[in-house]
């Protein structure tokens, strides 16, 4: 029996389905306290100062604390993506505002009571005097000298640049037959999990242990953050991850809210709690994807794009201590993605305002990078003539020429793009569309059909980096009757990792997958480990498993062939069954090889084998550079997983309404240790994708106010707005990963942005559309038929 | 304030105090410590607070606790008898991947019940259209979709998996 490419049920599925799960908000200690923070209503105001009487006046207040006390005990929240070894700007940001508050939300006090009704209650009469600064909300205008300083310390709003140059440019533009520019804004929009972040914090003053139980992505980083910001040791800090009600990036630390709910836990010695209401998770939960994307093409007659100039500049919300601005060093670094481009320009500029922190979000900067690919091969179909497909095709690296090196240094690993493409091609009936198309039309139904790319880098490794720096641990215990317990430094936050590790280990070790128990996010009893992010936690974490497994798999072997006076190389297992091979009637158990080196190690099988089955191991990716010095180059990302989409729209030109009738998507991923989950994932990304496409949208008003707080303005997909998705996967292995296997978390997320657009302006191909301007809201696509209609 | 509520969950009696502030989802999950019941907005629009209150389903979180006095209510955890035994609809959710993280899943499976209540043979609009109150951010619903069809053809073959008559 083999598990690895089954389609297992995630393992903890059973008891999530019986609402048996804990979830951080399920956790109840007697005594429990209750926090509310107190938060800024101005997008930049100096704070004059605080009167928190009202507050501890009312009956049922603990505590009330604001940023004078929080600068004189802890330090500035440590930052979760180094900005020092990326060469950007960085701030001294505190678990509340000492000063100065430079978005709406940012924490400036908070109370702690004896419920939450008092405490939100109180936190509304704390009375914060402010004095307004001038605020600066659009990227470009934030870089033109003059503009009001979102860091008056610093000497303009850009945190970071990046250019990446290869060929030549101008003798490119120069030799084209053809050139042409655009602009792309991108909106603001987030991953926003049914379930809000929420913390639970006690402290033991005898044992000296804070606990915390945190809705997060990554203990044991959270665990360094919160020592390192604190003050205290790692190992007075114990950090829980109970189940996660979906994370998408947004819950990586390092949020305001972990270091103060854990100060005040040590301070007054009782447990707190800290669940977000949805309106602060709209506010102040993590944004992203907010982007001007400036571009330059110089193209042949025949479809081949010959040089490429690309501006990223990224409006990044206000400095914070997350990671979240690193992923306009993202956009900047997949651009021009699949495609091979000779002559390649790429700037970035990282802007800064006074909006929302961005925190990583699913896709990371790469759907940015997709979406303007996927724009610009379109337009060069519409300026040649050729068709939208077959530019693609012709501007693809090819499948032989990887490992391939994109102009900012990414090495990719491995793909077939043509193959991926001619499939969905052939899935969403691309020859045979123009007549349905025509007969459509005659029924005066407009639909159309669009193509969309996706390139995501996964398993991101940078240098420097406590949470980022792309590696992970496992420990695989045997135990003595058999039964195999798994830890990992990896965590799923519903993602269904732990069911693909246990599948690996059941094949390493050659027994049931039902006799292994996964445990993760505990940073007590788990190997230390960088948690989720990156669609890391198979290439790195499973790749770690397998490793560690198989340790104890030559362990086992070395005392199974004495027991079979064989060689350990004659020897394999499977079923709970280690046998001879050739020989398979020849066998000793599993549990009884385990047995043995536990209960008789001075015997005669056992004695020259270390007691014990247990191994921790960890796993660094082979394709990753950090040594420009040595290998000639700076790589971060060892692991490329591709994907493209072609889908089917029907758009009704009266309202603007855009109706998706087909969705079709064909993924590679390499080796699938789950198609199930993997699929699950793929279902997830794409619909999160179609929101970000068709309605997300965060809007910020002329005063920095968030219009969208609630679910009733800020609209995610429901079932209705979904068609049924038809997705296959192709298996182009890595040749890095021992597995075989690349990302899966972010795929699919990228690909309708560009593949929505295609089909938009595909099904009124009459009206010359062009979109660059995102959500496809039918208000948005209304005001662009009117005035295309106007124009004509 | 508090003020005393009687209520029936999950046909067990309850005699409880609760603030006058509290909501019923935090009345559940707090106080009967019935904790499958989800918060995810606090709004009425993400259905994970769903529960079923006198044979109708209903957002727990738009009505206070003290309104449920003297009312019958199921939760998720009244729809399963143990950990090996679960209702057709939740063995149809488990067989079929329909959740991923599972904090919409109690929420999901109470609504598919009402769905399925009202209409036991319903066609994949029809079904779509009944979750619609349910937000879902990781399956984007396709596996949740096929896990109420296969739930529809459980229900009526006496539970069993197995096509409908
Ligand atoms: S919590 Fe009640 S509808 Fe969202
Ligand atoms: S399974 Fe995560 S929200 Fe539905």
């Amino acid at each position: 029996m083999k598990y690895i490419g089954k389609e297992i049920v995630g393992l903890p599925t059973r008891q999530l389905v019986a609402g048996k799960g804990q979830y951080v908000s399920d956790v109840i200690l007697d005594g429990m306290l209750h926090m509310a923070i107190v938060r800024s209503p101005y997008a930049h105001a100096r704070i004059k100062s605080i009167d928190t009487k009202p507050a501890e006046a009312v009956p049922g207040v603990v505590y009330v604390i604001t940023g004078k006390e929080v600068i004189e005990n802890m330090r500035p929240i440590m930052e979760a993506y180094d900005t020092a070894a990326m060469d950007a700007k960085s701030v001294k940001c505190y678990a509340l505002c000492p000063e100065r508050v430079r978005y709406v939300g940012e924490a400036v006090a908070a109370v702690v009571a004896e419920d939450k009704y008092t405490a939100r209650l109180a936190a509304d009469l704390v009375e914060v005097d402010y004095e307004e600064l001038p605020v600066v909300f659009d990227a470009e205008e934030a870089m033109k000298p003059g503009a009001p300083l979102v860091e008056p310390d610093w000497d303009s709003n850009v945190m970071v640049t990046r250019d990446f140059i290869r060929g030549d440019l101008d003798k490119a533009f120069a030799e084209a037959d053809g050139t042409f520019s655009g602009t792309i804004n991108t909106q603001r929009y987030t991953g926003a999990a049914i379930e809000p972040r929420g913390y639970v914090a006690t402290y033991d003053p005898y044992q000296d242990m804070l606990t915390m139980w945190a809705s997060t992505q990554n203990p044991h980083p959270m665990r360094v953050f919160l020592a390192e910001t604190l003050g205290i040791p790692e190992t007075s800090i114990r950090v829980i991850q109970p189940h996660v009600g979906g994370g998408f990036g947004l819950k990586i630390p390092t949020f305001q809210e972990e270091p103060l709910i854990a100060y005040l836990a040590r301070k007054l010695a009782r447990p707190i709690k800290w669940i977000e209401e949805r309106q602060e998770n709209l506010l102040v939960g993590g944004h992203a994807r907010q982007n001007r994307l400036h571009y330059d093409v110089a193209y042949k007659k025949d479809g081949s794009v010959i040089g490429f100039r690309a501006k990223v500049i990224a409006d990044v919300g206000a400095p914070a201590a997350l990671c979240g601005w690193g992923q306009s060093f993202v956009t900047s670094y997949c651009i021009p993605t699949c495609y091979k481009i000779p002559n390649c320009r790429v700037q970035l500029f990282t802007v800064v305002t006074n909006k929302c922190p961005w925190n990583a979000y699913r896709g990371y900067g790469k759907e940015a990078a997709s979406f303007l690919m996927d724009r610009v091969m379109d337009g060069v179909a519409k300026a040649t003539g050729v068709d939208r497909a077959e530019v693609r095709l012709k501007n693809f690296i090819q499948p032989e020429e990887f490992p391939y090196s994109q102009v900012s240094g990414a090495m990719i690993d491995s793909g077939n793009y043509p193959k991926a493409l001619n499939r969905v091609l052939e899935m969403v009936g691309y020859k045979d569309f123009p007549k349905l198309q025509a007969d459509a039309r005659k029924q005066g139904r407009c639909i159309g059909l669009g193509i969309g790319q996706e390139l995501t880098p996964e398993g991101c490794s940078m240098p420097k980096s406590t949470l980022l720096s792309g590696y992970d641990g496992c420990t695989v215990r045997v135990n003595p009757s058999g039964q195999v317990t798994v830890l990992t430094g990896v965590t799923s936050p519903g993602s269904g990792n732990e069911t693909g590790i246990a599948q690996i280990v059941a094949d390493t070790l050659g027994v049931d997958v039902k006799l292994i128990r996964v445990i993760q996010g505990d940073t007590d009893t788990c190997p230390y480990g960088l948690g989720n992010y990156s669609s890391r936690s198979i290439i790195m974490g499973g790749a770690a498993a397998q490793v560690a497994g198989t340790d104890i798999r030559e362990k086992m072997f070395k005392v199974a062939a004495k027991m079979l006076e064989v060689a350990p190389a004659d020897i394999d297992s499977e079923d709970g069954k280690i046998y001879v091979k050739g020989a398979p009637s020849r066998y000793v158990l599993f549990k009884d090889v385990a047995s043995t080196v536990y209960r008789d190690c001075y015997g005669k099988f056992a004695s020259d084998v270390e007691p014990g089955l247990e191994a921790t191991r960890y796993f660094r990716h082979p394709n990753v550079y950090h040594q420009p010095e040595v290998d000639g180059r700076f790589s971060s990302y060892p692991s490329w997983p591709n994907g493209v989409s072609a889908c089917v729209v029907e758009v009704d030109p009266e309202t603007g309404i855009v109706k998706l009738l087909r969705y079709c998507a064909v993924h590679d991923a390499g080796v699938l240790i789950n198609p199930l989950l993997a699929q699950a994932n793929l279902h997830g990304g794409i619909i999160q994708g179609l929101g970000g496409a068709m309605f997300e949208n965060l809007v910020y008003d002329e005063a920095g106010q968030l219009k969208t707080a609630s679910f009733l303005d800020y609209t995610i997909p429901t079932a209705v707005d979904c068609p049924s998705l038809e997705v296959e996967h192709q298996e182009t292995r890595s040749p890095f990963n021992p597995l075989g296997c690349k990302g899966v978390g972010e795929s699919g997320v990228t690909a309708p942005l560009g593949a929505i657009c295609s089909a938009v302006e595909n099904a009124l191909g009459h009206l010359k559309l062009n979109f660059d301007e995102m959500p496809l809201t039918p208000d948005r696509v209304w005001q662009e038929i009117r005035h295309a209609q106007q124009q004509a | 304030m508090k003020t005393p509520v009687e209520v029936t969950v999950n046909k067990k009696k309850y005699k409880v105090e609760v603030d006058t502030r509290m909501i019923l989802a935090d009345m559940l999950r707090e106080e009967l410590r019935l904790t499958g019941t989800h918060i995810g907005c606090g709004t009425g629009n993400c259905g994970a607070c769903t529960v079923v209150l006198n044979g109708e389903t209903v957002k727990s979180c738009c009505i206070i606790a003290a309104d449920a006095n003297g009312q019958e209510i199921t939760t998720i955890e009244g729809l399963s008898s143990s950990a090996t035994e679960l209702h057709p609809i939740q063995q149809a959710f488990v067989e079929n991947q329909g959740l991923q993280c599972g904090y919409c899943t109690p929420g999901m499976v109470l609504s598919t019940l009402q769905l399925l209540k009202d209409n036991p043979n319903p066609t994949e609009d029809e079904i779509r259209h009944g979750i619609s109150g349910n937000l879902c951010r990781c399956t984007g619903y396709q596996f949740i979709v096929q896990s109420i069809q296969d739930a529809a053809k459980r229900l009526s073959n006496g539970g069993q998996p197995g096509a409908s008559q």
